[in-house]
């Protein structure tokens, strides 16, 4: 401060200010870092370590694999859409978990309908079609409201203004969601095709999970492809290195933002049918929960980059599905799913505090 | 007409129909149809009419074509009012007709609000034809209505709105005003009718009047310059004269304010209210009776939250979102503190680590407690910027909750069932029940409040204050000035943090029991919810918010199932349409409004020379 120059002639300031020089932020960054370090090195020695009897085989864990990356590759969808959002302008859009619960909860009347009349299960891939377009059709339709009511007016002003209208449009469409339709979950029907499970050697998994995998696999592909090949893609990418430069280029800022959400709707769409088929459920809440973990996700491949989405999507999918048996078993900690929540914000901490920039980011996420 | 007007016109009175199907599918005015506000006429009918009579008030506005600022016309007002309205009511009917196609019952498989009562109230329980007739011819009116309220003078304008907005308010708050009228024992039939128990239409114009004269005369700005008299010498009064058009507003109010305090001292009047004001609030529960006094004491907890938050995202320009952990904090560690038993499925038991103090010896520590956690949660993101900063704190928020609610630690904080026998604070010699008489602990709340408010005003100009200040304004520049950023950084993290765990220790006593459901993230959104409403930054402003969010759905169980909802919108609109919040902290709207005048000032000065000698513009202007 310019006035303890003056002061610090009294001996108690002297003491104070040497106080005040002591490294607060090192001391508990290297607390924290050798406290995680214990927990997890000594956690997954001691669950691969039990005794014979309690020991977990590995078919359990490769099957907690599966489930993780099914889950990862829904949370991959859904992170790409908070990555291209961030990438083109530089916000938290917090309300995307509820642009993927609307998905799923829109092509949910028609899954009902369908499942009632027979349709779903004599034609399943048709029916499957069908309630992808209506996800994605319901996504997009609030994706793009949002932008247009809540981030619009707002884009030039200071960051926390429309991270805050973020928020409450989160809650809005959460409760509005509850006051159209109730607000108790509701069972999802899934085509008998994709019942059941799948055996390859001892592993066996739901035949569901695979097809999630591959669906989100080929939806990546695809908006690889519209990004880096496409017209529109390059003047995406052009927005999202320089607004004023890529305006002045005589690119419409305000179509691509839309293309944005538009493209991030429609992954979230997907997704929110993904995770219908595979939770069998759903409910005006659904949307919160995968949506900060979706987020998790896009920060933990690198914010800002589509193939970091993938990965993180993945990644944080196996370790909350892996996570929790792998790291608390061993140390005695009763129902160890419970604390999956922990896991991943613990990772939306480390990462933030340790890696901003991701796995696949360099400091500061610059690109898309 | 022209044709971007009628444009214009259809699409805002298209998307009032929609507010209101909208409010029909979402369940809001079924629900407000039991909410009497004057005579027969109910929320749910202001409901259906208050979007028309907005989009008219909203589509003539003055509009700026080729720089030039035009004013609408009152003929104009009028006829583009009314296309509005006349849509409006159109697109609503439409939806009504589509449901009588397609089938009540059909519809109501999707959406769960609609419902034979729904549609009796949307057709105000008549034939579907009469029914269309009045709604449209009623949204034509409030259409009209809302668009001729544009061209009318200020002076009138604002009286007759004000008017209005006070009616629902005094019918709202009918379970505060008429058990105080009874205890004064001043007769209130006249006001409320004791058949709807909303206002009668006597009450209601005397509301009305009452009101417009207030604000016609400026009675609420002047008293709130004598109540909180600014520390800065005021700016010369502008002396351009009345244009009946906002930038002029200040300084009319300004002579009103000299005229009134002539002959009566400032000081007095202010010593009167301000005794007026201490007696009100000391009272307040022996007049409005236990059960608003326990939602009073509701008010008090999140106000506390509220300032707390306010040092942290107000002062400090943090935006915390995890701020739930520290009411978590506060709430368990006076549980455990203080004889708290958690619950097992088997009965009670002591947690692992516990103690049996008093709840003013637990309080201290649980103060610095919060403050530690403050610190810890601090340290590690002192170098994240602000959108980043939210979604961690939000991470340590839900860590916290699952952590406290989970089986692992369900030794010392009861896991999901929760604690229970929390000791109540007890004052010796004084008898206090909370659970009995929720009056007790109003007080209890006040005190704290009190002293929340206090340290928080003493903040706001301190070193400290001002250097947060500059912290929020710019932290690079702060920190070039010589502000240590890390130390005041964590300050506000651990300040912030133990305000807020008080009013979970509060919380904790109140109920005497706790479970993991109360500390959902949800608390850190409604208290944020709560300053922005009021204003950031702004100590009044927090009062305010927390009556208006917290109290007002307390009072109105119907309005309870969409308090989340209305949070979202609050968020939402005041970020929208007037980010400095109803009660803007005085220092930072003194600064805009000096900037503002200052550019009139210019602008004026400019004027004055165009008409004379017409110089060059200095600066800012195209060359």
């Amino acid at each position: 401060m310019a006035e303890e120059g003056v002061r610090a002639e009294t001996p108690t300031v002297r003491k104070l200010s040497r106080l005040e020089r002591l490294p607060i932020r090192r001391i508990v960054l290297t607390v924290l870092t050798v406290a995680i370090a214990v927990v997890v090195g000594g956690g997954i020695y001691k669950t691969l370590t039990l005794p014979e009897a309690e020991r977990l085989g590995w078919t359990f864990w490769a099957n907690l694999m599966v489930i993780g990356l099914a889950l990862g590759a829904v949370y991959a969808l859904i992170a790409l859409g908070y990555t291209l959002v961030y990438g083109i302008l530089r916000m938290i859009n917090f309300a995307h978990g509820e642009v993927f619960m609307a998905g799923a909860f829109g092509s949910y009347f028609f899954a009902t309908a369908y499942a009632d009349s027979g349709f779903l299960n004599a034609h399943p891939w048709a029916a499957l079609g069908i309630l992808f377009l209506v996800g994605m059709t319901v996504s997009t339709a609030i994706a793009v409201l949002l932008e247009r009511v809540a981030y619009r007016p707002l884009r030039n002003a200071p960051r926390l203004v429309p991270l805050i209208t973020a928020i409450g449009a989160s809650l809005f469409l959460q409760n509005s969601f509850q006051g159209f339709f109730g607000s108790q979950t509701r069972g999802y029907p899934r085509p008998s095709i994709l019942d059941g499970t799948i055996q390859i050697g001892q592993v066996s998994f739901d035949k569901i999970d695979p097809v999630v995998i591959i669906t989100a696999i080929v939806v990546m592909a695809g908006l690889q492809f519209f990004v880096k090949r496409t017209k529109t893609g390059k003047a995406m990418r052009a927005v999202a290195q320089d607004r004023e430069i890529a305006s002045l280029m005589g690119i419409d800022v305000d179509r691509v933002v839309v293309t944005t959400f538009v493209l991030g709707g429609m992954l979230a769409g997907i997704a929110g049918v993904l995770y219908a088929l595979t939770f069998g459920q759903v409910g005006a809440t659904m949307g919160f929960l995968p949506g900060i973990a979706a987020f998790t996700a896009a920060v933990l491949g690198g914010i800002g980059s589509i193939p970091g989405a993938a990965i993180g999507g993945l990644t944080l999918g196996v370790a909350e599905s892996v996570g929790p048996y792998l790291l608390l078993i061993g140390i005695d900690v009763p129902s160890p799913y419970e604390l999956r929540g922990v896991i991943t914000f613990s990772i939306l901490v480390l990462v933030l505090i340790f890696r901003p920039g991701g796995i696949l980011g360099t400091g500061e996420a610059e690109k898309v | 007409m022209d044709r971007s007007i009628a444009r214009t016109a259809v699409f805002t009175g298209a998307i009032a129909g929609i507010v209101v199907i909208y409010l029909a599918l979402v369940g809001m005015i079924e629900r407000l149809d039991d909410l009497p506000i004057i005579g027969r006429v109910g929320m749910d009918t202001i409901l259906i009419f208050l979007p028309a009579a907005v989009g008219g008030w909203v589509v003539t506005r003055p509009r700026v074509v080729g720089g030039e600022r035009r004013t609408t016309t009152p003929g104009a007002a009028a006829v583009t009012g009314m296309a509005e309205g006349l849509v409006a009511g159109v697109v609503v009917e439409l939806a009504l007709g589509l449901v009588s196609v397609l089938g009540i019952e059909t519809v109501r498989q999707v959406f769960s609000a609609v419902s034979p009562a729904l549609i009796e109230i949307m057709r105000f329980h008549m034939a579907p034809v009469p029914a269309a007739v009045v709604m449209i011819a009623g949204t034509t009116f409030v259409g009209l209505a809302g668009g001729v309220l544009r061209v009318l003078p200020k002076e009138v304008r604002a009286p007759i709105a004000s008017g209005l907005f006070a009616i629902v308010v005094v019918a709202l708050l009918q379970r505060v005003i008429a058990p105080a009228f009874d205890q004064m024992n001043i007769e209130r039939d006249w006001l409320y009718s004791p058949v709807t128990t909303g206002l009668t239409w006597i009450g209601g114009a005397v509301v009305f009047v009452l009101t417009a004269a207030a604000v016609r005369f400026h009675l609420g700005r002047w008293l709130a310059g004598i109540l909180m008299p600014s520390r800065y010498p005021s700016a010369a009064p502008a002396t351009a004269p009345s244009d009946a058009e906002g930038t002029n507003r200040e300084a009319s109010s300004e002579d009103r304010r000299t005229s009134l305090d002539a002959g009566i001292s400032r000081r007095g009047i202010a010593i009167v209210a301000w005794c007026v004001i201490a007696l009100i609030v000391a009272f307040l529960p022996y007049l409005v009776g236990p059960v608003v006094s326990r939602i009073l004491g509701t008010v008090g907890i999140f106000l506390l939250l509220g300032l707390g938050l306010n040092i942290v995202v107000g002062f400090a320009g943090l935006l915390d979102l995890g701020y739930v952990a520290f009411f978590a904090v506060g709430a368990y560690f006076t549980a455990i503190l203080t004889g708290g038993q958690r619950v097992t499925f088997t009965g009670y038991e002591a947690p692992a680590f516990g103690f049996h103090l008093s709840f003013y010896a637990a309080l201290p520590i649980v103060i610095a407690i919060a403050a530690l956690v403050g610190v810890i949660i601090g340290a590690p993101v002192l170098r994240l910027r602000g959108d980043y900063l939210a979604i961690v704190t939000l991470g340590f928020g839900e860590i916290a909750r699952v952590i406290f609610g989970s089986t692992w630690a369900q030794s010392l904080f009861g896991g999901s069932l929760g604690m229970s026998g929390i000791t109540a604070a007890k004052v010796p010699g004084v008898p206090m029940n909370f659970q009995a008489d929720p009056r007790h602990f109003y007080f209890l709340v006040l005190v704290f409040c009190l002293l929340a408010v206090f340290v928080s005003w003493r903040l706001q100009g301190s070193r400290v204050g001002r250097a947060w200040n500059a912290m929020r304004e710019d932290e690079q520049v702060a920190d070039a000035m010589g502000i240590s950023t890390t130390r005041f950084k964590l300050l506000a993290f651990a300040m912030g943090g133990a305000i807020g765990a008080v009013g979970g220790a509060l919380f904790a006593v109140s109920l005497g029991s706790l479970t993991i459901a109360s500390f959902q993230i949800l608390v850190s959104i409604t208290a944020l919810a709560v300053i922005i409403l009021g204003g950031l930054g702004s100590i009044p402003g927090v009062v305010v918010g927390a009556l208006v969010l917290i109290g007002l759905p307390g009072l109105l169980t119907q309005f309870v199932d969409y308090r989340l909802l209305i949070y979202g919108a609050v968020l939402i609109a005041i970020m929208l349409l007037r980010p400095q919040g109803l009660v803007p902290n005085v220092r930072v709207s003194r600064e805009l409004k000096e900037d503002e005048r200052s550019q009139d000032q210019w602008a004026k000065h400019l004027l004055e020379q165009d008409a004379t000698d017409a110089p060059e513009p200095t600066g800012g202007a195209l060359t």
